[in-house]
């Protein structure tokens, strides 16, 4: 083992982790990602069939890469390519009356027009004007409030919501009250107001909720659509699956200087005098740094340094971090590409939703609460291999699906039984919109949120490590008093997506971390 | 045939918060009209004798919210207001077991105990975070919610004084606020406590009234609704107004007499009259007619504007805005005679907590799927309630040995869903009987006899609610207590201050700010208002001088 003294250690090579990483070692420190399974990735990667064929394993589409990451990054350039296609959104109805959506405009599978395009293009426009607002917050770090509001280091922070107040200011009178009068509302009443309760309302539902524990009426899910909205919303399929972005990730994190190291679990975090020194692997080695991030959940990352690190106020906050996840994850390798009900191939090869209406997405929250599987879930899926053929073999296809609602605490736990159960819920809902398509079926993967918490580390399978309700964001995520990414002991950082500003591959929790453990000057 | 009086102000509608509107304005020195569409004031706040000999408080059962200072300001006690505390409460289980809520706090910590020896110390903190923001909240209640898009230098000092308030609550505690109000009352509560039961009693006060379930966001800030009260200084304390909550209502209709003011009751206003952008005055469904250059509307902003002004002269912004403002009728109530008091197997005989406010649910995820059934336009298959007995504490309530019991019924739609349809006018005497059996059922999980007890039950859906009150689909706060629809956003951005698009026209209800339950607030903030804007700011009594 390397007596060598790292500058910074990354626990794990998720996407947060690896951002992390290169922006350190573009700053010309010398790092370390340490990552437990075979290959990074965390939830963006590919897993394979038998075959060969691959499918994405959790996410399967990118939405919210941040531009200024990828920038500074390099990702998508030569050191780290990446190549993304934006695809259409198409919502189903049952009675092949389908919905698509492209950027705020709607029409009908048919090709015709929407009667609510000008109603939905109104009010998509204006939540993803809010969102972009918003989205400046996402760079900058949340007000810490430590020095109390007219602390200086405070004042500085909170200029950042000044800003945001001011160019909220600039909208007008109107926009702005809007803006004050929806950030916290519910999604369902927002879209209800607007437009009648049909797959074009279902879709904008969906979107708000998928993998949240909440339905379209909880108040806070308005926010939590801004959030999804922040890049505009657009749906890009990467080429080559969900593990090219993690790929370039890597490739962009390796081509700074970042050392990686795979197959290896990290035991804990060494802490001398306060302070973090390094790692103990789970073989028994151990490595020293001045600094190390985690890119583990919140609980997870105070566990590691153990919990006499922290006040017990802190302790009780991570143990009662919100993170249980409700999304699934079905693959399906096919014989031939599936037929929806009135849908042509160009719109097959797109996002497809099945949320109706948003009233079928809160109906399907509701047996989630008690640890029950939705009789009718909502579903996200994407054929990606009618895009990307070079995935797949002999003309076969893969579906993969986002089942929503589908809870971590499941009554009488994950076992075989409950995943066949699971598998079979997805199958006989996407049988009613694509007869014929369980004959198709040559072999099923699962992921439960059990498994992908098993996979990844993500507390509870939850996508974003912590729900991003208006009570686990900004200054007080992941808990009030730790929002300043600096966590417990001194050098010891949190860089995952239960940081501000939250979840979805993005990269910007890691590359934040980044650059406040060297404002902070711990290197 | 019209009648042509001119008055100062008319207040449309006599509920507690337009009478306090009325009594401020007239002690003022203003000439005021109070306009009612009842044979009785109050709107709902009142006691009412509907079977022979009892005296029911229909609608509202309880106080603790009303304002001290404006109780003391209008001298209600002078005019018959006397508020008794109760102590304690209680839920009850089917296995006939019992978690009781005692005010005496050694009690309290054994009674823990006996559920989970971990919840005596959560208890302490929770209790604790929630005096703590009650303290926070309480100063905004009497002032004006600052619009934040505004420069007048007057919303700024409200936006400063916001901050102040913020500023001093330190660091720490400013983080826990933020969190607070925007947390469910169910993960406030699973943060805190074991026992289901301890859970389920204290949730209740986070949702009553709303349309939202234990685990809906922003519900905490509900219960804080329901503690920021006080009787007599205790503040999170309750009680019962002697005589019925009535006796709040004739006390400000009392106050209001002796300051000069008059009342029409019987016939309630058809139109509000508006001519070049300004109120008038307005006209009664009997035809008759009074005038004023002010006019404060005690309903509801929806009935006040979608039934009861012609909506053409109004900005369209406007109008969206109101029919957009949620009011959803969520709760029902049954009133009951009781020949005697009902048996309470599972508890010691007298036991101070019978006389608090009792339940039946036993865990939130009870109480979430009661939500659940309403959200499909059924009242709850397993309801929530808040029952009580004030008549063995205000014996004026029912005749001597007898008693008097009032149920507040959670959820209930306004909206019932028969045969796939959802309208109001599907309550009909089958239904409701329906609705009251199911709430009997689960009455005897406390009390098993309470069939064999009662003599009579009034039973109101939110239907009831909406006809005999006019509260807009029986909603008990006039609208929603969610965060976009309150401070500058109630009940319309813009129009949070007590005005609204017509000069001379006032909101004074609870759709304004700081909205609902018994506690003038509202009538108390928009009299300051109208005052200032007539330049008689100096003639404002008591608390706003």
């Amino acid at each position: 083992m390397s007596t060598k003294t790292y500058d910074a250690i990354v626990i794990g090579g998720g996407h947060n982790g690896l951002a992390a990483a290169a922006t350190l070692a573009r700053k010309g420190k010398s790092v370390c990602v340490i990552e437990r399974n075979e290959t990074c990735g965390g939830m963006a990667r590919n897993a394979a069939f038998t075959n060969g064929s691959l499918a994405a394993q959790i996410a399967h589409l990118l939405y919210n890469l941040n531009p200024k990451v990828a920038k500074e990054l390099g990702i998508g350039s030569a050191k780290a390519p990446l190549q993304t296609k934006e695809l259409p959104t198409v919502s189903l109805q049952e009675d092949g009356n389908h919905v698509v959506i492209r950027g705020t405009s709607a029409s009908l599978s048919t090709g015709a027009a929407h009667p609510e395009a000008a109603a939905f293009d109104a009010l998509i426009s204006r939540l993803t004007r809010f969102a972009a607002l918003l989205g400046q917050m996402s760079t900058k770090s949340p007000p810490a409030l430590e020095g109390g509001l007219m602390d200086l280091a405070t004042l500085g922070e909170l200029a950042g919501l000044a800003k945001l107040g001011f160019d909220l200011k600039r909208m007008g009178k109107k926009e702005m009250r809007e803006f004050l009068r929806v950030i916290l509302s519910n999604v369902y009443d927002l879209i209800l107001d607007d437009l009648e309760d049909s797959p074009l309302a279902g879709a904008m539902a969906a979107d708000a909720v998928r993998g949240a524990y909440a339905g379209p009426r909880s108040p806070g899910t308005v926010f939590s659509l801004m959030y999804r909205l922040g890049q505009g919303g657009g749906a890009q399929l990467p080429m080559g699956g969900m593990g090219a972005v993690s790929n370039a990730f890597e490739a962009a994190a390796r081509a700074a200087g970042v050392e990686i190291l795979t197959g290896k679990g990290v035991a804990r975090v060494l802490i001398e005098g306060d302070r973090a020194a390094g790692v103990e692997l789970d073989d028994g080695g151990s490595l020293q740094a001045r600094a190390v991030l985690s890119n583990a959940g919140p609980n997870a990352t105070m566990m590691l340094a153990g919990p006499e690190h922290y006040d017990v106020e802190a302790v009780r906050r991570m143990r009662n971090q919100r993170c249980k996840g409700t999304a699934a994850k079905v693959n399906l390798l096919l014989k031939s590409a599936p037929q929806c009900t009135g849908l042509n191939a160009d719109l097959t090869a797109g996002r497809i939703l099945i949320a109706p209406s948003a009233t079928y997405v809160e109906r399907a929250f509701n047996p989630a609460k008690y640890g029950e599987l939705p009789k009718d879930p909502v579903i996200e899926l994407v054929i990606p291999s009618l895009t990307d053929a070079s995935i797949v073999k002999d003309g076969q296809h893969v579906l993969s699906a986002v089942v929503s609602f589908v809870p971590y605490g499941l009554e009488g736990g994950w076992d075989e039984a409950a995943q066949q159960r699971d598998q079979a819920l997805t199958l006989a809902t996407l049988e009613k919109y694509a007869p014929g398509i369980s004959d198709l079926v040559m072999e099923q993967q699962v992921m439960s949120p059990a498994d992908i918490e098993a996979k990844t580390g993500a507390p509870g399978g939850h996508w974003h490590h912590a729900e991003m309700g208006i009570d686990q964001i900004l200054t007080v995520r992941p808990a009030n008093g730790t929002a300043h990414y600096r966590f417990g002991p001194e050098g010891y950082y949190l860089c995952g997506a239960g940081a501000h500003p939250g979840g979805d591959v993005t990269g910007v929790a890691g590359r934040n971390r980044a650059f406040q453990l060297l404002k902070d000057g711990v290197l | 045939m019209s009648q042509h009086d001119r008055y100062d102000a008319i207040v449309a509608g006599a509920g507690h918060n337009g009478l306090t509107t009325a009594c401020y304005l007239a002690k003022a020195g203003l000439k005021v009209l109070v306009v009612e569409k009842n044979d009785w004031i109050g709107g709902a706040a009142v006691s009412r004798a509907l079977h022979d000999g009892w005296t029911y408080s229909n609608c509202s059962y309880v106080c603790s919210l009303l304002r001290r200072e404006i109780v003391r300001d209008l001298e209600l006690p002078k005019y018959g207001l006397q508020v008794i505390p109760y102590e304690g409460g209680a839920s009850f289980t089917k296995g006939g077991d019992y978690f009781a809520y005692m005010s005496d706090h050694d009690a309290l910590r054994r009674e823990i105990a006996r559920h989970s020896l971990r919840d005596v110390d959560a208890y302490e903190r929770f209790s604790q975070t929630v005096i703590r923001q009650c303290r926070f909240i309480r100063p905004f209640l009497l002032r004006n919610a600052p619009d934040p898009t505004s420069m007048k230098p007057r919303d700024i000092s409200e936006l400063l004084f916001l901050v102040k308030q913020a500023h001093d609550l330190g660091s720490k505690e400013l983080g826990e606020t933020l969190r607070f109000w925007s947390m469910s009352i169910g993960d406030f509560l699973d943060e805190h406590f074991e026992s289901d039961l301890i859970k389920a009693h204290i949730a209740g006060a986070g949702i009553i009234g709303t349309g939202l379930g234990v685990y809906s966001p922003g519900t905490a800030y509900v219960l804080l609704h329901h503690y920021m009260g006080d009787v007599d200084g205790t503040i999170g304390a309750w009680g019962f107004a002697r005589g019925g909550m009535g006796a709040i209502s004739n006390a400000l209709g009392a106050c209001f007499e002796e300051a000069g003011g008059k009342i029409v009751m019987g016939s309630g206003v058809d139109q509000f009259l508006v001519r070049d952008g300004k109120v008038t005055g307005v006209a009664l469904e009997n035809g008759d007619e009074y005038h004023a250059p002010i006019v404060a509307s005690n309903m509801d902003v929806k009935r006040t504007f979608l039934q009861h002004t012609e909506t053409k002269p109004l900005p369209d912004d406007f109008t969206k805005a109101v029919k957009r403002f949620k009011i959803r009728g969520s709760s029902g109530k049954l009133n009951i005679a009781l020949d005697a008091l009902p048996d309470f197997p599972a508890a010691p005989k007298g036991a101070s907590f019978l006389r608090g406010d009792m339940h039946c649910s036993e865990s939130l995820n009870e109480l979430e799927r009661a939500y659940d059934d309403w959200k499909e336009g059924r009242w709850s298959q397993n309801p929530y309630f808040d029952m009580l007995i004030p008549s063995q504490i205000d014996p004026t309530m029912a005749p001597p040995g007898k008693h008097m019991m009032t149920v507040f019924v959670q959820y209930a739609p306004y909206d019932l869903e028969v045969d796939g349809v959802r309208a109001g006018t599907n309550w009909n005497d089958a239904t409701r009987k329906a609705f009251s059996d199911c709430v009997f059922d689960k009455l005897e999980q406390a009390c098993p006899d309470i069939r064999s007890k009662a003599l009579h039950a009034e039973i109101r859906t939110p239907w009831d609610i909406e006809n005999e009150v006019g509260l807009t689909e029986g909603n008990i706060f006039q609208g929603e207590l969610t965060f976009d629809q309150l401070l500058f956003n109630r009940p319309v951005p813009g129009y949070a201050q007590y005005d609204t698009p017509i000069d001379g026209m006032y909101i004074v209800g609870s759709s304004a700010h700081p909205g609902g339950g018994v506690m003038a607030a509202p009538g108390a903030n928009a009299a300051k208002e109208i005052l200032r804007n007539i330049g008689k700011r100096g003639a404002m009594s008591g608390y706003a001088a």
